[in-house]
């Protein structure tokens, strides 16, 4: 179904999706209640710093590995599909959740508390030092190749989102979409914590 | 004000008006306001009361960092040994050494780096 993809029907799950390296308790979904808000600056300050030295990332390497991936339908069954990205899995990294108006990478603005928080976050002298990689997710509805361009076309949307409205250095932010093929939840292909978005740190100054 | 306050209050006090007539657009300040102030006769009284304050926090947050090599100018050379033009190396000086003045100390805090 596209109407309404990744849109309003989030259920908040703010995922502590990384504790010291460690994917834990994705299974378990939040209440929507406890959406949103959540995620204060401090959190992320304390999750997306300590990156030792630039990380062996290249964006437009793993862009075309995703498409190329989605295009070929290899992996063709969501469960248990394997991250396009396994890289980006042993950075300190954030999930958030986002919304967005359905089929569109118009950010709701019951998200741009979220949005704020992460421009406070990213200003902190612990933070300045590094680089950030946004990364759209999707879940495993809908045509792969479309998820992969909605997911990146939401991903810009965040980056442009910070670099305009919050002055972020551009140098510091890049985006792209893996769309569904980096399950968050692989397990669960068509949940809601598959949408979410990621903040991965990829870069020091030197 | 923290940019997640700001931007909190524009959510908040101004979603259905953006909803109502800005559909479409995203949330970049300019175009944003823009489209707000072009809708002010059917907007609501709470987004009447709250956006223009809400964008304004925005903006002199950020106005405050490009502050902060002036007010400091003293102790990012003197203190700190570092130069105006990269004050985030000075940053960590700065925020950890004796004999930063009140008003340096301050524009650190109002540009968000603390």
């Amino acid at each position: 179904m596209r109407l309404g993809k990744n849109s309003v029907r989030y259920t908040g799950l703010l995922a502590a999706a990384l504790l010291a390296g460690t994917l834990i308790a994705l299974a378990a979904p939040a209440s929507p209640a406890r959406a949103q808000a959540a995620v204060t600056t401090d959190d992320i300050v304390n999750r997306l710093g300590g990156l030792e030295a630039t990380a062996e990332v290249s964006v437009p390497v793993l862009r075309q590995r995703a498409l190329e991936r989605a295009k070929s339908k290899a992996d063709p069954v969501p469960l248990k599909r394997p991250p396009v990205a396994a890289e980006l899995l042993k950075l300190p990294r954030l999930a958030f959740e986002v919304k967005f108006d359905p089929d569109s990478s118009i950010i709701r603005p019951e998200s741009y508390q979220t949005l704020g928080r992460l421009a406070d976050a990213l200003v902190r002298s612990t933070l300045l030092p590094y680089g950030f990689l946004i990364v759209g997710h999707t879940d495993s509805t809908g045509k792969r190749e479309y998820n992969l361009t909605l997911s990146q076309r939401r991903a810009d949307s965040i980056r442009d989102a910070l670099v305009t409205t919050f002055k972020i250095s551009s140098k510091r932010l890049q985006a792209i979409g893996l769309g569904e093929e980096q399950l968050q939840d692989s397990a669960h292909p068509a949940a809601a914590i598959n949408q979410q978005l990621q903040v991965v740190t990829v870069a020091k100054a030197s | 004000m923290s940019f997640g306050d700001a931007a909190a209050i524009l959510g908040k006090s101004c979603g259905k008006d953006i909803d109502a007539n800005c559909r479409g657009v995203n949330f970049d300040s300019t175009r944003l306001k823009d489209c707000l102030y072009r809708n002010q006769d059917s907007m609501s009284a709470q987004c009447k009361a709250d956006y223009s304050g809400a964008f304004e926090a925005i903006q002199k947050r950020v106005a405050a960092r490009a502050a902060v090599a002036k007010m400091c100018e003293r102790e990012i050379v003197k203190l700190c040994g570092g130069t105006q033009k990269e004050i985030s190396r000075s940053l960590e000086c700065l925020m950890t050494t004796r004999g930063v003045s009140a008003r340096c100390n301050q524009a650190i805090g109002d540009a968000g780096y603390r």
